[in-house]
């Protein structure tokens, strides 16, 4: 049976006579259209402020301008904020790659727009630019095996989960999770082609470390992934023979595992006072049958059991968050291992908690945030269903216990283990890496779950789960594709290298 | 007909009425009794040019503010350069504060005419004195520009002021004299503050040193305010989770030394029912017992995400009702001086209370600034123990304050601390008053506490402090147990697959090892 298998390049998918666009071409530029039209059209779409933007702008350079500022917290999404002109007393930090897309966003404003009023959807763009690049990239990793009919198929499942306005949203926002959803897309990408080995692998191995670097030091929570990535990328140092690939592979890997140690003493330092308390009052004192031992655990005093449940925003409270008090006698006594260690020896307590991190596992924008601007009229706090089905699919459908996770997760790495097995008999580094990445995206997911759970207990989960619900779409994009691979057309093709090798026929999923 | 018209009139008007009554919001007891009681109030206009931040004279006009509320005044502050004509001439009393010496007054065109026809008392604090009150005080002022100088008021005096760019009163020929200043320099004594008729002149007024003192009395005389009462011991910052046994032992102790004392405790809004709570209201229980008053202190606040949150009236009155219903016997509430100047605290946290101690702002968090103070019955002006130390004045005895004032001291960290607080107090030579002693009222919907003449009455009934602390359990279930259905039969029903799986798992075991025997004979002979 001869299959009319599509040379996905871009090059070669759009041809002058006819256009034919390849299934990457047509993802990335679905997702690009309503990128385009979700974020840069009025109604603009965006996220409110939560309070957390303050520590990402003004660093860089940026304030808040709208002398009613403060009335649009949660409720209105703001597109227009001050550049300073004079001396910035806040100084100038670089504690997150963030801050090198804020800058370039900054950049372009002033070379295109204005050098006082910064417009947001610079960066929306920057963003998208970004994104579109890694879409072309994850569904051109997915599709390049597959029949044009079966690519299609892929093209549109993708469209239908990344083009949903629930990610794009954040584009139009200072939330790092824009950067995490770019970056991941990246990862996932790179690694996917090189098991491929359909580009240079200098160029993934670059773009891989490059991306891996950004999303591991765009906010402390991703300190893991650098840790994660730099073990589990191991696997990547057999997958060439030459020596220049592997010395640039353990160097890749060092300064992953570094920027992700750097991150991780970062946490310890600077585990800012909202989430510290978060972590607490709404993570160890949460779901604790004796709050009173659990503070005594720490060598707190268990009369601070009555701040069980509480919120920093309280307005109204029993004590100033911020104290002298609370640092001498609270703050001071945990971190984030002295966390981690009681969730260990109370492993009843970790598994009710990753129950309730189950819950808002699955949902993608935090409703908590409005999407609109204030002048479009809408009411505070206004969700955006401007192409959000997959979003609102997934939250309504997915079953949010810890046990359905655990499930998918026994699932997915059972379809793939046997191709697995196969390359390991058959000796075959890169036929292993697209169970490795498997793994890998699972354990970042994961490691998005536990770093909520432990970093800020139950307070705002359900964007803190941002990297576990994005691993999660991205993995089961990867084996729902493989099942489309196989049904469609009832078999499937080998994963067929550019010198000519074919390996045997895998077992298993397979895309 | 004309009849059944009037009838149902005089029933839309009732109906009416009645849903006007039960439709208005929920304002505390004491916000309605305020608005009847406004015509009584003092009031003044507090005029100023600036908030001389980064100089000496930096916090004069919050002091003024300060002090005014201690002398139950309802204060309009206003910016000068924000002056609108006709003003000052609805205030019987008008306050001007300019604090920048080369400041172009006479520009102000609205505030010029303005004072020129006003006949209301007015006082001018600081430089460039109006030229009608110069001639009514026949006034001639000087500056001493760096000047080291003896500040005397009333009983009180401070012996090494270091003057800076300072006006002062070279000559008057009017009525009344205040206190004095002793130039070191020149050797001249001129007097602190000059008055006669409607006119009175305050030349310099610092937050920090004893002329906040001296102003006092000034103001004390120009408002005909009532002789001061107290002064009154406040401990502050006490939390559910302070050192408890530590404040029922300074309970005890101030109990032994004779020194009645006023308790401002932080309030609790959630877990009111933990054995946490319970310690903290022994605790309260106690210093009740040892003759000390409670005051409810104002929560803590956090910048208001959104102006929504309209909680802290359900809040305050919840905890009141808590105490009160535990048999503490909140008498008034503590905050810092600028709740006064925020609709929303001021009318839903403080609206159960007549009586307050206003300490200085620490952390200015508004949710509804407005420039119009409210005013209580008793309003007690927070002064420490180091403020009073670093004053001389005669005899041991710490003469009286002008004004109705509290000695404020945190309730301390350790054995040490309370040691060094106990001498604090001793070395001062203050005879503190009973709080209870006075007439205050705390009103929610369901309970009212009162005291008069040491007698604290709650709903009524008159409040029996004695207590012999008790031990709370720690025993409570902080977890509801959760109702699970047909539990029995999902419990049969488990036991029932754990063998029938068990089962199944030996029959395949089995039936899967007598298979691979067949296969072995039929294919590996």
């Amino acid at each position: 049976m001869i299959y009319n298998t599509v040379k996905t390049t871009l090059r070669q998918g759009v041809m002058l006579a006819g256009f034919r666009a390849s299934p990457a071409f047509i993802a990335a530029f679905g997702v690009l259209l309503i990128t385009v039209v979700a974020l840069f059209t009025a109604p603009y779409i965006g996220m409110a402020d939560n309070g957390d933007f303050f520590r990402n702008i003004y660093s860089n350079g940026l304030y808040f301008s709208q002398p009613d500022y403060d009335s649009q917290y949660f409720g209105y999404f703001v597109k227009h904020f001050g550049i300073y002109q004079y001396y910035n007393e806040n100084g100038a930090t670089l504690d997150s790659s963030q801050s090198l897309f804020i800058k370039l966003a900054i950049g372009l404003n002033k070379l295109l727009f204005n050098s006082t009023v910064f417009d947001i959807r610079f960066q929306a763009a920057v963003y998208t630019i970004l994104y579109v690049a890694a879409i072309y990239l994850l569904v051109e990793a997915i599709t390049c095996r597959m029949t044009r009919k079966q690519g299609m198929i892929v093209a549109v499942l993708a469209v239908f989960i990344f083009g949903d306005t629930g990610y794009t949203a954040y584009f139009n926002s200072f939330y790092s999770e824009s950067l995490v959803l770019i970056m991941m897309l990246f990862i996932f990408a790179a690694w996917l082609l090189l098991y491929r080995k359909q580009y240079n692998d200098y160029f993934l191995l670059v773009l891989f470390v490059i991306s891996g670097l950004i999303l591991t030091t765009s906010k402390q929570q991703n300190a893991p992934v650098g840790i994660i990535l730099s073990v589990l990328g191991i696997s990547l140092l057999w997958v060439r023979r030459d020596r220049i690939f592997r010395s640039l592979t353990v160097v890749s890997l060092l300064l992953l595992l570094a920027a992700g140690i750097g991150t991780y003493l970062n946490i310890s330092k600077e585990f800012v006072n909202i989430n510290q308390y978060h972590a607490m009052t709404r993570g160890v004192l949460q779901d604790s049958a004796n709050p009173e031992t659990s503070l005594e655990s720490f060598g707190i005093n268990g009369q601070y059991a009555i701040l069980k449940s509480n919120i920093y925003y309280e307005q109204y409270g029993t004590v100033d968050v911020n104290s002298p008090l609370l640092e001498k006698d609270f703050y001071s006594k945990y971190g984030f291992v002295s966390i981690l260690k009681y969730y260990v020896s109370n492993p009843s307590q970790l598994s009710s908690m990753l129950n309730v991190a189950a819950q808002s596992a699955f949902s993608i924008k935090p409703a908590a945030m409005g999407n609109y601007e204030e002048a479009a009229g809408k009411e505070f706090r206004a969700q955006s269903h401007f192409f959000t089905l997959y979003s609102l699919l997934k939250g309504i459908l997915a079953p949010k216990t810890f046990g359905f996770i655990l499930l998918w997760m026994v699932l997915v790495i059972g379809l793939y283990m046997p191709s697995f097995v196969k390359a390991l008999k058959a000796r075959d580094p890169r036929g292993m890496q697209r169970m490795v990445l498997i793994v890998a995206s699972m354990a970042i997911g994961l490691s998005g779950i536990l770093v909520s759970v432990i970093g800020a207990g139950d307070a705002d989960i359900s964007k803190h789960e941002f990297l576990f619900t994005l691993a999660f779409d991205l993995v089961s994009l990867l084996a729902v594709s493989g099942v489309v691979g196989r049904r469609v057309s009832g078999s499937r093709e080998p994963a067929a290298d550019r010198a000519g090798k074919i390996p045997n026929v895998q077992e298993g999923v397979s895309a | 007909m004309s009849r059944h018209k009037d009838a149902g009139l005089t029933l839309l008007v009732a109906l009416l009425l009645i849903i006007a009554v039960f439709v208005q919001p929920a304002v505390p007891a004491h916000a309605a009794a305020e608005a009847q009681s406004a015509v009584q109030q003092p009031k003044v206009l507090l005029l100023y040019d600036s908030l001389a931040a980064g100089t000496p004279r930096e916090g004069n006009v919050r002091e003024v503010q300060r002090q005014l509320a201690a002398y139950h005044v309802q204060v309009t502050v206003a910016a000068l350069d924000r002056y609108e004509q006709g003003m000052m001439t609805v205030f019987p009393s008008v306050i001007t504060v300019i604090n920048a010496p080369d400041l172009m007054l006479s520009q102000n065109k609205p505030y010029m005419e303005d004072l020129e026809q006003y006949n209301g008392q007015y006082l001018h604090i600081g430089y460039q004195p109006p030229a009608r009150l110069e001639q009514a005080l026949q006034l001639s002022t000087g500056l001493a520009e760096e000047e080291s100088a003896t500040l005397t008021a009333g009983a009180f005096r401070s012996e090494d002021l270091k003057l800076l760019q300072v006006p002062y009163i070279t000559s008057s020929k009017a009525e009344r004299e205040y206190g004095s200043l002793f130039l070191k320099s020149s050797g001249r004594v001129v007097p602190y503050a000059v008055s006669s008729g409607n006119f009175t002149y305050i030349p310099y007024l610092e937050e920090g040193n004893v002329s906040r003192l001296a102003a006092a009395a000034v103001l004390k005389d120009w408002l005909r305010a009532a002789p001061a009462a107290g002064p009154f011991l406040v401990i502050k910052e006490i939390y559910p989770f302070s050192d408890l046994a530590l404040l029922e032992e300074l309970a005890g102790r101030l109990y032994e030394a004779g020194i009645p004392f006023t308790a401002s405790v932080r309030p609790v809004f959630s877990n009111t029912d933990f054995p946490a709570m319970q310690r903290y209201l022994k605790a309260l229980k106690v210093v009740q017992a040892k003759n000390g008053s409670i005051l409810v202190n104002a929560p803590a606040l956090m910048p208001s995400i959104n102006s929504s949150d309209h909680t802290l009236g359900g809040k305050m009155s919840g905890f009141i009702n808590l105490l009160a219903e535990n048999g503490v016997a909140p008498l008034g509430m503590g905050a810092e001086a600028f709740w006064t100047y925020d609709k929303e605290y001021a009318a839903a946290g403080m609206g159960y209370f007549d009586s307050v101690v206003l300490f200085p702002d620490e952390n200015v968090i508004h949710m509804e600034e407005t420039n119009v103070s409210a005013s209580f019955a008793s309003s007690l002006y927070s002064i420490t123990p180091e403020f009073l130390q670093s004053l001389k004045h005669e005899g041991k005895a710490m003469p009286q304050l002008p004004m109705d004032a509290a000695v404020t001291v945190n309730l301390p960290e350790d054995e040490a601390g309370l040691s060094l607080l106990l001498q604090t107090l001793d070395d001062l030579w203050i005879t503190f008053a009973d709080y209870k002693q006075a007439g205050h009222t705390v009103a929610t919907d369901t309970n009212t506490v009162s005291s008069a003449d040491g007698v604290v009455k709650v709903n009524g009934s008159t409040l029996n402090i004695d207590y012999v602390p008790e031990i709370v359990s720690s025993d409570y279930q902080y977890k509801e147990e959760q109702f699970k259905s047909f539990k029995t039969l999902f419990s049969v029903q488990s036991k029932f697959f754990i063998v029938v799986i068990t089962v199944a798992l030996l029959l395949f075991g089995g039936l899967l090892t007598v298979g691979y025997r067949l296969y072995r004979k039929k294919y590996l002979k």
